[in-house]
């Protein structure tokens, strides 16, 4: 039997709150009664399974300048509702709105346990931020076909709810959430080959079971003015790991970031250090650490003046076909470190 | 060239005091085969095990899986530069045991980075079975043990020949016998194989058939038993890969000797051919793992394809992983470059079901991949009553046979990298 009844509790941004424009962009989170403005599409979509007890209105810019004080604020606006279901937006493509629908769908999700969905163009700096963890309904950049988009994120939901199996985002209108799932299929990998280069040569549309990575364009950091006064330091993504993997590390994937003390080493030591990696034969590493990690070298550089100093640590992960999440993860907290024990430039050595 | 596969279907084996087969049921002589694969000084001694379709029974450290064939003309040698002198093959007619396998087990077999000791698997029931084409067929398993100081590389040549060896044996047994049904393989040369198809798309096979990026193995036979570690891309027919011209390399991944001599995708490329497009031939490839020689393969592979067969398409598949990833992307990409559409058969290395990033290039012209399935995803099996191979324990002291997870691309099989696979990876 299903479930009716349902509390449905709608966010929406100043804007489409009907508060007024950028003008009224910082003000805080206010609690209506009901549905407003585009709730209403959404009120009528729930008919039969539910209701809009409650929408919450609140500025972009009061939201994008405090985050997690105005999503406390919210949840705990939101909480006496007794909500079953959140919809955030659409928000088209507004950028702060859509952070803050992402933001908002996330945290009911994690601290209150009730299913969200959102809708986004796919511009939208909130699509990339959130699609891994918020279902977001693709969306026109204009705000078009408001009923349309409703009713995707009300399937969504109410799926959700049920606990029904979700379909495929394009069968569904949601940006893949970049999670891959084994299924089968009646035709093999090479029937389905043949099929797909038959279409690619005669210039029908196909569709790639895998996609490339698709990069961002990373804008160099300026070049190192004085190196004879920097502090350089070492950094490898080829697996340096204390000897016997103590901590049970990962060969690969780069799921952890580790800092080895080598203050005072003239040399990183075979008797202390391994490697552990899973994409080469690491034999030769784990003889001579130096030959990944070239301390040595290092310190005669250090000694001849050539640079200022090496830095006290250096720093570890194992890569081999790591995602690109978890690289950026992991690059982005060694540049915070690095940065904070006032390091000036960083060699990365690799395999 | 014309090979036609005599198929005998079988539904049983069984030991006996003769070999042979009646009614459909494969009788082996135990003590005939062990002493035949015995002669190998190598060896110290050969253990046979049968394991059927349904048994509550793991097989352990599998090193390669082999359908039972032999070559029925006067002449006829199998697996020619490894078990006997060089001939062709890939014309004439060739007994296949059908339903049955011959399943190597390597006593010094380990899995992954960690090693892991149990190797690569197939267990005959239960949901490992399902994922695996080798729980199908009734498995001859070998278990060949090293002759004292003989070395681990000259054991791992050793016990490929016991397979290929126990494969030839069994197969004589039908070599006189009426076929259950006959395999046709029939393409002609360049000149003709497009005769009466111009309208057709011409479609090349590009198979990276070993990859370099490991240690060699001294002496492993590979394309009419040579090594392949210095091949420059060439032609071969595609009979001669199924009729026994290339045997599984030690390293291959998602590749077996059964899967080569069944291969997937030459048998559906065949299917089509005169349909729905023309099979213009196949390209063989190895890997590299440097920058410059990988680019002079590809772009010479790239070139056999387009301006000797005359593709207006390709298919590229590849052996084992990491840099014959990148390898098999680059050749694509040369292709496309060429104006040759090119669809790669790829696996995603996520571990964790992220679908983002899940391969290691980005060349912007390779962008129709067909997935093989996860490879890396963990699976998870139940306990096994019997277990065949070295009997190792898990990490928790309990023995493989009890219930453990393991990544899918340890389960012999499951991940075919030739096309054999109905496992899609699918996006959501």
């Amino acid at each position: 039997m299903v479930s009716q009844g349902l509390r449905v509790v709608h966010y929406l941004n100043q804007f489409f709150g009907g508060l007024g424009g950028e003008e009224k962009a910082h003000i805080g989170p206010q609690l209506r009664e009901g549905f407003v403005g585009p709730g209403k599409v959404l009120h009528d979509a729930v008919k039969g399974r539910g209701e809009v007890v409650a929408t919450i209105i609140c500025g972009d810019n009061y939201f994008a300048e405090r985050t997690e004080e105005a999503v406390q604020q919210i949840l705990q606006m939101v909480t006496p509702c007794r909500p079953d279901i959140l919809i955030a937006g659409p928000a088209f493509n507004a950028g702060r709105y859509g952070i803050a629908c992402g933001e908002l769908c996330k945290a009911v999700q994690d601290r209150l346990g009730i299913p969200a969905a959102t809708g986004m163009y796919e511009e939208n700096p909130g699509v990339d931020l959130y699609r891994r963890e918020v279902y977001i309904v693709k969306t026109a950049e204009s705000v078009r076909g408001m009923p349309d988009i409703i009713s995707q994120m009300v399937a969504l939901v109410l799926k959700l709810v049920d606990k029904k199996k979700i379909g495929r985002p394009a069968e569904e209108g949601y940006f893949p959430r970049g999670i891959a799932r084994d299924e089968s299929s009646d035709m093999n990998a090479a029937e389905r080959a043949i099929a797909m280069v038959l279409a690619k040569i005669k210039g029908a549309p196909f569709e790639s079971e895998i996609e490339s990575p698709k990069f961002d364009k990373v804008k160099p950091a300026p070049p190192v003015k004085d190196m004879a006064s920097a502090t350089i330091a070492l950094a490898t993504d080829g697996g340096l790991v204390r000897r016997g993997n103590p901590e049970k590390l990962d060969p690969r994937g780069a799921t952890w970031l580790r800092s080895y003390n080598v203050k005072g080493l003239k040399a990183l030591n075979p008797e202390d250090f391994a490697c552990h990696h899973s994409g080469f034969d690491t034999v030769f590493v784990s003889q001579d650490p130096n030959r990944l990690v070239p301390v040595d070298v290092m310190r005669d550089l250090e000694n001849e003046g050539v640079i200022g100093k090496l830095h006290d640590k250096v720093c570890a992960t194992a890569g081999v076909a790591a995602s690109l999440s978890n690289a950026k993860k992991v690059g982005e907290s060694l540049a915070e470190q690095l940065k904070a024990e006032g390091v000036d430039g960083v060699i990365l050595t690799s395999t | 060239m014309k090979l036609e596969l005599n198929v005998l279907n079988i539904k049983d084996v069984q030991f006996s005091e003769k070999t042979d087969i009646i009614n459909g049921v494969l009788y082996i002589n135990r003590r005939e085969i062990q002493e035949l694969l015995q002669q190998d000084k190598r060896l110290s001694k050969v253990e046979i095990e049968l394991a059927h379709p349904g048994e509550s029974c793991r097989i352990l450290q599998v090193s390669d899986v082999i359908e039972p064939r032999a070559r029925i003309g006067a002449n006829d040698t199998d697996f020619p530069g490894v078990l006997s002198k060089h001939i062709t093959v890939g014309a004439g007619n060739t007994c296949a045991l059908r339903g049955v396998a011959i399943v190597i087990n390597d006593q010094n077999a380990v899995s992954g980075p960690s090693h892991d000791p149990k190797g690569n698997i197939i267990d005959m029931s239960g949901p490992g079975a399902e994922l695996s084409p080798y729980a199908k067929t009734h498995n001859v398993v070998v278990l060949p043990y090293a002759a004292d100081g003989v070395s681990p590389n000259d054991y791992k040549v050793a016990i490929k020949l016991a397979g290929l060896k126990a494969a030839v044996y069994l197969a004589k047994a039908g070599k006189d016998l009426k076929p259950d049904e006959v395999e046709v393989y029939d393409l002609p040369s360049l000149p003709k194989v497009s005769n009466s198809m111009e309208h057709l798309p011409k479609v090349a096979y590009i198979f990276q058939a070993y990859c370099t990026s490991f240690p060699a193995i001294q002496g492993e036979p590979i394309l009419y038993g040579d090594s392949l570690r210095r091949l420059v891309p060439t032609l071969v027919h595609p009979n001669e890969i199924l009729d026994g011209a290339l045997v599984n390399p030690y390293q291959g991944m998602g590749m077996e000797t059964y899967a080569i001599q069944n291969h997937p995708l030459i048998k559906a490329l065949y299917q089509k051919h005169g349909k729905e497009l023309c099979f213009v031939g196949v390209v063989i490839t190895v890997s590299q793992y440097t920058e410059p020689e990988r680019e002079r393969s590809a772009a010479i592979a790239a070139n056999l394809a387009k301006s000797i067969l005359g593709a207006d398409g390709v298919i590229l598949t590849k052996s084992s992983s990491g840099a014959p990833d990148v390898d098999v992307a680059q050749t694509a990409q040369m292709c496309e470059e060429l104006g040759v559409r090119a669809v790669l058969i790829m696996w995603g290395m996520s571990q964790d079901g992220g679908a983002d990033s899940s391969v290691v290039f980005s060349f912007p012209k390779v962008d129709a991949m067909v997935s093989t399935g996860s490879p890396l995803r963990q699976v998870s099996l139940p306990a096994m009553k019997r277990l065949i191979g070295r009997p190792v324990t898990l990490p928790n002291g309990a023995p493989a046979s009890s219930e453990f997870n393991l990544r899918l691309l340890w389960i012999s099989g499951a991940v075919g990298q030739l096309g054999n696979s109905k496992l899609v990876s699918v996006q959501y």
